[in-house]
């Protein structure tokens, strides 16, 4: 048990560590991307990694996590803490008709489902302007005081978000390992490799990919609201793009599929590459995504994180085998 | 009365272009099982061929097909041969990720190297429409609709009459069994997939007259080619055809009578009402 | 009471009539062999058991109660396993998970389903490959792994789709023993098999169906004689 949560704990003191060591307000920006991209890879890693079921559609959940929150907060003052949650719950709930309707399809067919449901989804944003506000959006000018251990919160600096990051890609991450080891987890592999035979052993298929697909649009629509939280901005093409949904899939699959730290290290990879060509030229990062997209799934299809823990694997058990001998 | 004809008409044209581009997308799912996600790009790549022709070398953008479609055809199968071929065993899946990297990468590049803004084409005799039977028509679409109607008959004829038309149509149906007679399917891929491109460029060039380019569009327009295919059946070419007609009737009568805001939900909504009652498309010749 | 009931089970595809108003019934610790030309529908019976496939027509029923309209998963909870002709292991998955995943219906904890898949892997004797990949075993082992998993849902009928298909003679004895010994076990087994021998020597009853239709019904020995049968085998004309 210690020794499952040994670098757990490490991790953690890490992430507190940053804040303390990093003073460039411009790294710790990025460090809070990579986190939130690391929750967000994390969720649709849950349905496509674990299950197999390729979503191009969860910038819609982002996108309805991220415009709850901001419309809470600028309409009933509900300040974004709550608003945070409360876009995640909103976007569980968005996902349980979509995927009661999706998963009636399989493979690829499921893919282009998601695909149209997520541009629904951005029309009716640009749409219904009484809620939405049409193609303008929404813009937070003023974030609400707060005072925790008798200090105010400073909204300017951006320690206070990271700590919310970090907070959120710790939990996406341990919300993967508690799935992987649970029944659902099981469930979901024998999902992915073979829907006929999970039903014939008695496996609800129907209703694990439901489950599953809830709880990925909790961690996505949360992340969503920390999206708004975050940069107080929201418009369609800013939360509901297509590019969000296919950069959330590039991180799940170049850091790894159905692994626990492959999003992790794939939001460390493409964010820091992508940040660094974004100072240049504002998409630039896109065209690296794809570029690398197409090199991991042509060289490297378990991904950066599959790749290193079977080499790891591999070389424990050389060891092994020389230390018996 | 008038208006209902007017947006007929204009339906039918952008239909056919529409039929066009899911042609391409479906011939190559039918022999290859790719659902190519970077289709969209190729037909952005025509249409900026387009403009690039006539604002370099002041080429019309009807003739300058000339140039883009074989230029299309070979980039295809170069695309084939280098890069597709080998992911083509990993699964349907992976493919379609990476034709989704692909999508990505060429949108973006792009981007970075056309800029973002929105451009039109310009032609001295697009001002005017003609007026046929009281119905007015943009003679760039007009133009472009006749000749998509060319290459589709001729591109039927080919598939029909000749002997790798045939061989195309048998790997489609069954891929297993066209091996068996002794059909070179990997020619019959690399072909197949060229075809599609050019189909796809080509249809970008008709298109570039009458739309605004910028690198991007690939996005909306692969979107409501997977509209076209899917109502037509994935695999099947009369299906495509019709599938596309019809989507461009709705769309442009929806734009009037429903709501022209919500124009493209129309298609989205018919999209995802096939693939849940009738997966084989609505004229059931899919597979 | 029968413990599994058929009655008048119909199904078409368009105007294919692939199952016509079957009726039969299978016993408590019974093995019924049911045989039939190819494309008789004896797969797609299976499928309509096993909820696979709904039916046009008909009804079903296990110890009374109707599994019409019930999906696959709710047939196996009630108490039906199957396998498939073309087995369907999960591939990337170890005999032992392979196994366990089936066990978790009757097991809520991890450790739980992977003593019942130890014990189910024991039985059918496939524990010293517990380790290996499913992908990466025999014709013979995958045959096994295919029954390991339907015994580890604790099925009251089993559904074997021609667990002896391509397996050598002396195989065929050793599956044959095996599913016998899942009998003895207190389960009801179905069996739609090609291998003659092996369906005379251990089948209680058989039930011989063409193009969707009983023909025959009873002991082996008795309707391997009947006209009937002979001529949906060789195509004799029945005088």
């Amino acid at each position: 048990m210690t020794r499952q949560l040994a670098p757990w704990l490490a991790g953690a003191l890490l992430l507190a560590a940053v804040p303390a060591l990093v003073e460039s307000p411009f790294a710790i920006h990025v460090c809070i991307l990579v986190l939130m991209w690391t929750a967000l890879g994390a969720a649709w890693n849950l349905l496509g990694g674990f299950a197999g079921q390729v979503s191009f559609g969860h910038a819609s959940l982002f996108g309805v996590g991220a415009y709850t929150t901001i419309i809470l907060y600028l309409r009933a003052g509900v300040a974004p803490w709550w608003g945070m949650p409360a876009g995640g719950l909103a976007a569980a709930l968005v996902s349980l008709p979509v995927g009661l309707l999706c998963f009636r399809l399989r493979g690829p067919y499921f893919s282009l489902a998601t695909l149209a449901v997520s541009e629904l989804v951005k029309l009716v944003a640009l749409n219904w302007e009484s809620v939405t506000n049409g193609p303008v959006g929404y813009l937070i000018t003023a974030l609400p005081p707060l005072r925790l251990f008798g200090h105010a919160v400073d909204w300017e600096s951006k320690t206070p978000f990271y700590v919310v990051a970090a907070a959120l890609a710790l939990a996406a991450l341990a919300a993967t390992a508690l799935l992987r080891r649970a029944r659902l987890g099981a469930y979901l592999v024998a999902i992915r490799e073979d829907e006929e035979a999970a039903e014939a052993v008695g496996i609800d298929t129907v209703r694990a990919k439901v489950l599953t697909l809830a709880l990925s649009a909790f961690v996505a629509g949360t992340a969503g609201g920390f999206y708004a939280f975050y940069f107080r901005y929201v418009d369609p093409d800013a939360v509901l793009g297509l590019s969000l949904s296919m950069e959330m899939v590039f991180i799940a699959v170049v850091g790894g599929l159905g692994t626990v730290g492959g999003p992790l290290v794939g939001a460390v990879f493409l964010t820091t590459v992508g940040e660094a060509v974004r100072e240049r030229f504002p998409s630039g990062h896109l065209v690296f995504y794809g570029l690398f997209m197409m090199l991991v799934i042509r060289f490297l299809p378990e991904g950066i994180w599959g790749r290193a823990r079977r080499l790891a694997t591999g070389l424990q058990e050389r060891a092994l085998r020389h230390g018996a001998a | 009365m008038e208006i209902f004809a007017q947006s007929v008409t204009s339906g039918v044209l952008t239909g056919v272009l529409y039929a066009m581009i899911g042609i391409g997308l479906t011939v190559v799912f039918g022999v290859m099982r790719i659902i190519n996600l970077a289709h969209g790009e190729m037909v952005m790549l025509g249409m900026f061929g387009a403009f690039w022709g006539q604002a370099l070398w002041h080429l019309d953008p009807f003739v300058s097909l000339l140039l883009w479609a074989p230029l299309m055809f070979v980039a295809g199968t170069l695309l084939y041969r280098l890069l597709l071929r080998k992911i083509l065993p990993g699964g349907e899946l992976n493919t379609l990720l990476y034709t989704a990297g692909l999508s990505l990468l060429v949108a973006n590049l792009a981007l970075f190297l056309w800029s973002g803004d929105y451009r039109t084409i310009s032609l001295s005799y697009g001002a005017s429409p003609l007026r046929v039977l009281g119905v007015s028509v943009s003679v760039p679409l007009a133009l472009a609709f006749g000749l998509a109607l060319a290459l589709t008959a001729g591109l039927w004829l080919f598939l029909a009459r000749t002997d790798l038309g045939r061989a195309i149509r048998a790997t489609s149906q069954n891929g297993e069994a066209a091996l068996l007679m002794g059909i070179d399917v990997e020619k019959v891929a690399v072909i197949t997939f060229g075809m599609g491109t050019a189909l796809a460029g080509a249809a970008g060039v008709l298109l570039a007259p009458s739309l605004y380019l910028y690198p991007t569009v690939g996005e909306l327009l692969i979107v409501k080619c997977f509209v076209v295919v899917v109502l037509g059946g994935l695999g099947s070419v009369p299906g495509a055809i019709a599938g596309g007609v019809l989507l461009g009737v709705v769309e442009s009568l929806g734009a009037v009578y429903v709501s022209s805001a919500y124009k493209d939900g129309i298609g989205f909504v018919l999209f995802l009402l096939v693939l849940l009652y009738r997966p084989a498309g609505l004229f059931g010749v899919g597979k | 009471m029968a413990l599994l009931e058929v009655e008048g089970l119909t199904r078409h595809f368009g105007g294919l009539r692939a199952v016509a108003d079957l009726s039969f019934a299978l016993r408590e610790g019974e093995i019924l062999g049911l045989i039939g030309p190819n494309g008789a529908g004896k797969t797609t019976v299976f499928h309509l058991v096993t909820g696979f496939l709904r039916p046009s027509a008909g009804e079903i029923r296990l110890a009374g109660r109707s599994l019409v309209g019930l999906r696959p998963h709710a047939v196996a909870r009630r108490g039906i396993a199957r396998t498939f002709q073309i087995v369907k292991p999960f591939p990337g998955l170890t005999v032992k998970e392979n196994v366990a995943l089936a066990a978790f219906l009757r097991h809520r904890a991890r450790r739980d389903a992977e003593a019942a898949a130890a014990e189910v892997l024991e039985r059918l004797e496939l524990s010293h490959r517990s380790g290996t990949l499913a992908s990466q075993l025999n014709l013979m082992d995958q045959k096994r792994l295919e029954m390991a998993k339907a015994l580890a849902t604790r099925p009251r009928v089993l559904l074997l789709d021609e667990p002896m298909g391509g397996l050598n003679p002396a195989e065929v004895d050793v599956a044959s023993g095996m599913v016998e010994r899942i009998r003895e076990g207190g389960v009801a087994v179905i069996l739609v098999e090609h291998v003659m021998k092996a369906i005379m020597r251990i089948s209680d009853r058989v039930l011989v169906v063409n193009q969707g239709q009983k023909i025959a019904e009873g002991p082996p020995a008795a309707v391997v004689q009947e006209p009937a049968v002979l001529a949906a085998y060789f195509g004799k004309r029945v005088a």
